[in-house]
């Protein structure tokens, strides 16, 4: 199931719609059109696919066909932590499908997919770089090498920790 | 025309053949997916290897991706070769899901055979499968997406092919997914074919799932009766029940597809109300008594009144078989009739077409896609007969051009150009083009100035292959004629010049050929009224649905001595009529059609008739109460109770139906076997029917300004009534509406979405308006919808001034 639009997201389509309405029409314009909205969005949610099929006269079908077929847009909003784990050669030798699973099933969502508070997102990604670090898990920005299944609970829980601390501090000041 | 050798045995094929379709005519089935006829190869499959060991070609290479050349030699049988074929499978096998146990296509399954045949047994893939969520598409296709190997025959069909855009293909890599991009109902009136085409079961017939395996299934060769093309279809039945159509190729007519109104519209053959049961006013008896009582009836009204007094109607989608048989009885016994078009416009808009259509003219529907530029008169295909669109598509999708005539909002998945005109301009726009293109200068009067006459004859005459497409629902006579003299006029500067006319009813052509000069059901109602007829004889002719006046049709039932019915629907005719006499359905009778270009087919009795297992057994087991007979096996093939009704007692039909076929028609030869599938000889026919005949001039001439006209047409789903009749297909329907340009709408004070009411001769029909730009002005079109009392005016194409007009509130 698609999340729902955060008041944020409506916001950004607001400004999406003037933008996409002024643009040239034309079926070369869709990979353009969809690259705005992504920019614009972070991500392309039901509702901008409909601003741009409805702007170029193409079938809802025709946009998510082409949308789908290229790795750069994506359909789920991103996380605030992007987790990312590496599936280069070293990483699955040492078991990175093992990572990418706990990561998973801790989080509750699947490959690809944002949680509910849009807090996570799971990403396979190929070779970060350091191989000899494998298995390979980045979170946000920061790298974890060593990744065992053991570890991912900690880091899931030391980023939602963080997040409270945060929002009690923003409260107290 | 290269010569190649395949497997050591040699071919000539003309230029251009693929390697795979030169296998194919020495009968070699080289495996395929991707590559069908129809929509050409791609090379997405790679299932069709073979080894080249000389010529311009070597190695192993796609046989549907190469052209026959001279001096090729071919092998399928190469080890190299099959062993690529072998890896093939096994790559297309990983994903699919091995649930040919549970799956509607087991059995006939294009994967399961060449898996089966290319020798893959043992799975050594030990990973986990890619998995999809599977679509609801609508009541008419099962989406299954798990078991899909990419073949993109569907997107290829879907979109290239009929034209339409919201099925297709997604993703990249093992993520690629055919569907649409949210579920819900396909829009393709052609969507049923996506079963036929997928080589596995992606995508199964969703009415008949889990009813049978093919084998179980009883097949014959059928026709579509839905509309007058004469589709071929394969019809297949189980437990007395028809359950499923399937596209039977026929180069010469539909190719290699159907429509979804002839491949659903199958369920009144079997439906619960089916009338299988004799009656005598209503009251049951057997069969051999009620024939017996209602030709006493008739000799009786004979004896008292005279033969004239006896007047038979029949319906242009009875078999031939039944219509020879009719005329057979009428001309022997002096009987009126036989009567088989509702009013008089109808029954010479069908007569006129017939006879226009001379042999050196007609083109099959298949021809029809080889036209450069084809001129549709009148005549709306998408809603009037569906593959007649999906043809111009690919008239189209070759470069070609279509221009459209017609009042109606005329849609086509396809770019063309549409002259909505006036009906009673389109008699003087086609003179002035005869004219032009007979190089005179011409003008039609009002015509508005965006519709160049001049340019499109020029068009026409410069066109190496034109097509002129007409209807015959909408327009006159004249007109009908006047297409034909179009045909014709374009004939002197071309070589081909094609004619194609569209007919009401499966049968409407061979209902032509009844007489020379036709009958309407409206005039055997005028002999009604003056005490002339007094027994109506009513074959297969649903009087109560069809005919554009039931009120009058009740005044006139009422002044009859007696009635009889024989038919196989269910209608509150059959419940007037004092005798009535079941009949069967072509899966049951079987016989012979002649389609609207002339020609005649024929389609195999596919079962025994009989109440369908899941009535009598209530839809649980069959019933475990034995008899000698079968339940409902009382109705007889029409042709045979009118041979009953007009023989001698006890007397053998038989010869009756052979003679009776002989002198139907001299164009109509059934003697030889060759002849079916053919056009009949269209020479015989009398090309003056519309001389002699009275031709009525459209009245719309001295109608007030502000009048409209009102157009009661078809539509693709829920007007044809039989098909109505389908529950798979009450789905697809769109509720009955009257459309009109908004500018009309606004000029009758009406509003959109507000029903209107238009009352006529004390008639009254009442229908919500919707708007439609593409519509001409001063036109009205409603729908003959079975949810619609349209049986009202008398006539399907009548004047209604503005004070007739009522916008209703709500």
């Amino acid at each position: 199931m698609p999340l729902p639009l955060t008041a944020e997201d409506r916001l950004h389509l607001k400004t999406l719609q003037p933008q996409i309405a002024a643009s040239p029409k034309g079926r070369g314009q869709l990979i353009p059109l969809l690259q705005m909205a992504q920019k614009a969005l972070g991500y392309l949610p039901d509702e901008a696919l409909s601003l741009v099929a409805d702007h170029l006269a193409v079938t809802r079908s025709e946009v998510y066909g082409v949308a789908s077929f290229y790795n750069q847009f994506r359909f789920n909003p991103p996380g605030k932590n992007p987790v990312k784990v590496c599936m280069g050669t070293a990483c699955h030798v040492r078991g990175g499908e093992i990572i990418l699973e706990n990561f998973e099933r801790k989080l509750e969502i699947r490959e690809g997919e944002t949680t509910e508070d849009r807090e996570f997102s799971i990403e396979r990604v190929a070779c970060v770089g350091c191989c000899a670090l494998a298995p390979v898990a980045l979170v946000g920005e920061t790298l974890h090498g060593h990744m065992a299944p053991s570890k991912v609970e900690g880091l899931v829980l030391r980023v939602r920790l963080e997040k409270e601390k945060a929002e009690r501090e923003a409260a107290h000041s | 025309m290269p010569t190649l050798k395949i497997d050591n045995r040699e071919i000539n094929v003309p230029a251009g053949t693929k390697v795979i379709e030169a296998a194919e005519r020495l009968g070699i089935m080289i495996p395929r997916f991707c590559f069908h006829p129809a929509l050409g190869s791609v090379g997405a499959c790679r299932v069709c290897a073979v080894a080249f060991t000389e010529g311009p070609v070597k190695g192993i290479q796609m046989s549907c991706m190469i052209d026959a050349q001279d001096g090729m030699v071919v092998s399928t049988t190469d080890a190299e070769a099959v062993d690529f074929r072998r890896h093939v499978i096994e790559f297309l096998m990983l994903n699919h899901p091995h649930d040919c146990p549970v799956c509607d296509e087991g059995g006939h399954c294009l994967l399961q055979d060449l898996t089966v045949a290319g020798g893959h047994g043992l799975r050594r893939y030990r990973g986990l499968k890619r998995t999809h969520i599977n679509q609801d598409l609508g009541p008419l296709v099962q989406h299954e997406m798990n078991r899909c190997i990419q073949c993109y025959r569907c997107s290829r069909y879907y979109q290239e092919f009929t034209g339409y855009r919201d099925l297709g293909v997604m993703g990249i890599g093992s993520r690629v997914y055919f569907g649409r991009s949210a579920p819900g109902m396909l829009e393709s009136p052609f969507a049923g074919n996506l079963i036929d085409i997928c080589p596995t079961g992606v995508y199964t017939d969703k009415p008949s799932r889990y009813i049978g395996r093919r084998w179980d299934y009883q097949r014959q060769p059928s026709l579509c009766i839905h509309c007058s093309l004469g589709c071929n279809l394969t019809a297949s039945a189980r437990y007395r029940q028809v359950v499923r159509h399937e596209a039977r190729p026929n180069l010469e007519v539909n190719g290699h597809f159907i429509c979804d109104r002839g491949r659903y519209g199958y369920a009144y053959a079997s439906i619960a109300d089916r009338p299988r049961q004799a009656m005598a006013a209503g009251t049951p008896g057997p069969i051999v008594d009620i024939l017996a009582g209602a030709r006493e009836a008739i000799q009786q009204t004979v004896e008292k009144h005279g033969p004239g007094s006896v007047a038979v109607v029949v319906s242009p989608r009875s078999s031939l078989e039944t219509l020879a048989v009719v005329k057979e009885a009428c001309g022997q016994h002096g009987w009126t009739g036989p009567a088989a078009a509702h009013t008089n416009r109808q029954a010479l808009n069908r007569n006129t077409a017939v006879s226009c259509l001379r042999p050196e003219l007609a083109v099959s529907l298949a021809a029809d896609t080889e036209a450069h530029d084809v001129l549709v008169i009148g005549a709306d295909p998408l809603n009037e007969a569906p593959m007649l669109a999906l043809s111009l598509r690919q008239v189209q999708r070759r470069g070609g051009h279509v221009i459209v005539i017609d009042p109606r909002g005329v849609q086509l998945p396809f770019d063309f150009d549409h002259w909505a005109v006036h009906p009673s301009a389109m008699g003087a726009i086609l003179q002035a083009l005869i004219q032009e293109i007979g190089g005179h200068r011409a003008t039609a009067p009002d015509t508005p100035a965006t519709f160049d006459i001049t340019k499109l004859a020029r068009r026409l005459n410069a066109s190496p292959r034109p097509v002129v497409v007409c209807g015959t629902d909408i327009l006159t006579p004249h007109e009908i004629a006047l297409a034909g003299d179009l045909a014709r006029a374009l004939r002197r500067t071309h070589k081909v010049a094609g004619l194609f006319y569209t007919l009401a009813g499966a049968n409407a052509f061979a209902a032509a050929l009844l007489h020379d000069q036709p009958v309407s059901t409206e005039a055997v109602l005028d002999r009604i009224e003056d005490g002339g007829v007094r027994l109506l004889v009513a074959v297969e002719q649903d009087l109560w649905r069809e005919f554009p006046d039931r009120k009058r049709l009740q005044a006139a039932l009422k002044r009859l001595d007696h009635l009889v019915v024989l038919d196989y629907v269910d209608s509150p005719l059959n419940r007037e009529a004092g005798h009535f006499i079941p009949t069967q359905p072509l899966y049951e009778s079987g016989g012979h059609w002649i389609n609207q270009e002339g020609r005649l087919q024929a389609a195999s009795p596919v079962m025994a008739g009989g109440e369908p297992i899941e009535i009598t057994g209530g839809s649980d087991h069959p019933p475990r109460v034995f008899d000698r007979r079968i339940p409902g096996d009382e109705p007889l093939a029409a042709w045979r109770a009118v041979a009953a009704l007009a023989g001698e007692d006890e007397a053998d039909p038989a010869p009756q139906l052979k003679t009776a076929l002989a002198d139907f028609h001299p164009a109509v030869n059934l003697s030889t076997p060759e002849a079916t599938g053919q056009r009949i000889d269209l020479e015989a026919i009398a090309h003056d029917l519309v001389e002699s005949g009275p031709a009525p001039e459209p009245a719309e001439d001295d109608a007030p300004a502000d009048a409209v006209v009102l157009l009661l047409v078809d539509w693709t789903f829920g007007t044809e009534p039989l098909s109505a009749m389908a529950p798979a297909l009450t789905r697809m329907e769109a509720a009955p509406v009257a459309r009109l340009h908004p500018d009309e709408i606004a000029r009758l004070g009406l509003a959109e979405g507000r029903p209107v009411t238009v009352s006529l001769n004390g008639n009254r029909l009442t229908v919500p308006v919707q708007a439609d730009p593409r519509m001409a002005a001063g036109v009205m079109a409603v729908p003959r919808h079975h949810l619609l009392e349209w049986q009202v005016f008398g006539e399907t194409r009548v004047i209604v001034k503005r004070s007739q007009l009522k916008a209703e509130s709500e």
